[in-house]
């Protein structure tokens, strides 16, 4: 019997040996995590990357943009995404020196749940957004809301507002956008990727899909989330009122409006919330990808950086228009062209 | 007379009423399983088809598309925790129940305790800190790692109870019969305790197959076709995770059907456990 079970054991070793070295030949596995924000799009184009390029595939993993960061320092990952460039104490603390690169754009939805249809979309102005994530407007019959909804009925419910409890690049485009329309906000709260919320009634959601579902379970309640998680939830999207007065859905066109009137972006200048145009879409933002400038393994540096280049890519870019993504506008994409270049491979 | 009487009626009224409570009890326990059964069983029943269990995951907006990498993920890290459990929760069983005494076998027994008590995330976030971060790579082996350490607490305490359940006449037996001491451990005891642990193998792979947390540190999932454990690796629980926050309802329908799978993976070890002990009852 210890003979027989000495060779079954011999012979899973050998096994094991034998599966773990063909994958090894066939085909390298380059990992990737951060940003929930730009996961639908990641997983469809990796997927189709890996269909035409049969030695590559990309696993990445949709952790939220503050742990992508932190998986990126700590080298665990090829690649990481965020919502938000890495500031200069997070380039810091990171093993190297970094490359930041523009990987797709989109917009961040302001959704709601009303157990009454607001006839053409509920209307919201930059203010009124701010006050009600203050604490200041506690209810939807407050009179603010009434007079910019004359005909919707708004009930007399306590209003819950929806945040995200991960660290988030989400999060930082959102109070980007209060900052920049409110003092109070920018002094009381400010903008980061995790912050204090004020108000009292307020609940928090794991990543883009953990806020969709607390809103889609809150009635009465209002959140943000990236267009795709709102369209693909049914959540009814509020119309915006953008800084020259006019009212927008977020929509492809009204965050390309708002991309448009700022060609060139870096990663020290990337916010593109509340900007002018009458088109503009006031809440929406880049993702930004990060590779090391100088890495180790450049066999593999170099696979991550055709994988993102090609995402950078028209081909790829069109995947995220259909995805209610809008593609990169040609001079980001040359601004990425130019960053991946930096990358010695 | 009549105050005895009296007594005994009031006895029987709060027997019945003991029986009743309890009776009640029981049955919104078991009514709770039923319905927690039924209700995956009916939501993933339908999601359960051929293309499920043998295809790839599909990405975000192509409906379709199985968990098969997934399936063969965990039972990969499961059978490598496996391998890693065994011979140190026997070894440490045997020390246990046979040599071990005073100080150090308490100690010993004490920390298996502990360790049983550990939450499985800070378990897993040990194997991220010793087997991920300083190879800078996830792993399915830093998960089987972690896996492993969630085993070997329930490993060594059914073979340190199945050993200490072979009567020492027999183990007496085999040195009389000329046998040296380790023989006899190896072809008189063992043997007589392997019902026994095999039953408690079972239960602690069945405990751990459904675990999620220790993954995400560890195996952190994919998309894709993995059987070298030195990769990243797909596991069914985390699949399940991913799929049931997602804001898609073909995932959310693939989330239900994963479910059911792991829960008659559970429900067939634990008919095997029984079955193993069967053996056993029927031959002492």
């Amino acid at each position: 019997m210890t003979r027989r079970a000495c060779a079954a054991l011999i012979a899973g070793f050998v096994g094991s040996a034998g599966l773990a070295s063909l994958p090894a030949l066939a085909a390298t596995q380059l990992t990737g995590a951060g940003s929930s924000f730009v996961y639908p799009f990641f997983s469809k184009a990796f997927y189709t990357y890996s269909q035409a390029h049969n030695d590559v595939t990309v696993n990445y993993q949709s952790i939220g943009s503050g742990g992508g960061i932190q998986q990126f320092t700590a080298k665990t990952v090829d690649f990481g995404a965020s919502d938000v460039p890495m500031n200069a104490d997070e380039l810091k603390r990171a093993s190297g020196a970094v490359v930041q690169v523009p990987v797709a754009l989109g917009g961040i939805a302001v959704t709601y749940n009303l157990p009454v249809t607001v006839p053409g979309g509920l209307k919201l102005t930059r203010e009124a957004i701010v006050d009600i994530y203050l604490g200041k407007i506690t209810h939807w019959n407050d009179p603010v809301l009434e007079k910019l909804n004359p005909r919707a009925g708004l009930p007399n419910l306590p209003i819950v507002t929806v945040h995200r409890s991960d660290g988030s690049g989400t999060t930082y485009i959102f109070t980007d956008f209060l900052s920049s329309v409110s003092k109070d906000w920018k002094d009381k709260v400010g903008t980061g990727k995790s912050v204090q919320w004020p108000g009292s009634n307020t609940v928090g959601g794991k990543g883009n899909e953990g806020v969709a579902g607390q809103v889609r379970q809150t009635t009465g309640g209002i959140g943000y989330v990236e267009l795709a998680y709102a369209m693909e939830n049914k959540l009814s999207t509020a119309q915006l009122e953008n800084k020259a007065g006019k009212w927008v859905f977020c929509t492809a066109s009204t965050v390309q409006a708002a991309a448009s009137t700022k060609p060139s972006v870096s990663a020290t200048d990337f916010s593109i919330v509340d900007r002018a145009g009458a088109n503009s879409y006031p809440i929406s933002g880049y993702t930004w990808a990060f590779v090391y400038e100088n890495p180790t393994d450049k066999a593999r540096a170099k696979l991550v950086r055709d994988v993102l280049t090609w995402v950078t890519g028209d081909d790829a870019q069109k995947i995220a228009a259909s995805l209610n993504y809008v593609a990169l506008p040609g001079t980001v994409q040359d601004t990425a062209k130019k960053a991946l270049a930096e990358v010695k491979v | 007379m009549i105050a005895g009487s009296r007594l005994a009626a009031s006895r029987r009224v709060s027997g019945i009423a003991g029986v009743v409570l309890t009776g009640f009890c029981s049955a919104l326990a078991a009514g709770l399983l039923i319905v927690i059964l039924g209700y995956v069983v009916v939501q993933g029943w339908s999601a359960i088809n051929p293309a499920f269990v043998t295809q790839l995951p599909h990405p975000v907006g192509v409906s379709g598309g199985g968990v098969a990498n997934g399936i063969v993920g965990t039972l990969i890290i499961v059978a490598l925790a496996t391998l890693m459990a065994v011979p140190v929760g026997v070894l440490t069983g045997l020390y246990l129940a046979i040599y071990g005494r005073g100080l150090p076998a308490e100690c010993v027994r004490f920390l298996a305790e502990v360790l049983s008590g550990v939450p499985s995330i800070a378990i897993g976030l040990f194997a991220y800190t010793i087997l991920v971060q300083p190879f800078r790579h996830f792993s399915g082996l830093s998960a089987a790692f972690a896996f492993a350490v969630l085993m070997l607490p329930l490993m060594i305490r059914t073979s340190e109870e199945a050993i200490r359940g072979v009567p020492t006449a027999i183990r007496e037996g085999a040195l009389a019969l000329g046998l040296p001491d380790y023989g006899g451990v190896i072809h008189v005891v063992l043997p007589a305790a392997r019902p026994l642990i095999v039953t408690g193998l079972l239960l602690a792979i069945a405990r751990v197959t459904g675990e999620t947390a220790p993954l995400l540190f560890t195996a952190f999932g994919s998309q894709f076709w993995e059987v070298n454990p030195g990769n990243p690796m797909a596991a069914l629980a985390m699949q399940i995770f991913t799929y049931a926050i997602s804001p898609y309802d073909d995932w959310h329908r693939q989330a239900w059907g994963g479910a059911l799978l792991l829960i008659l993976a559970v429900l067939v070890l634990n008919i095997g456990a029984r079955w193993a002990l069967r053996g056993r009852t029927k031959r002492s």
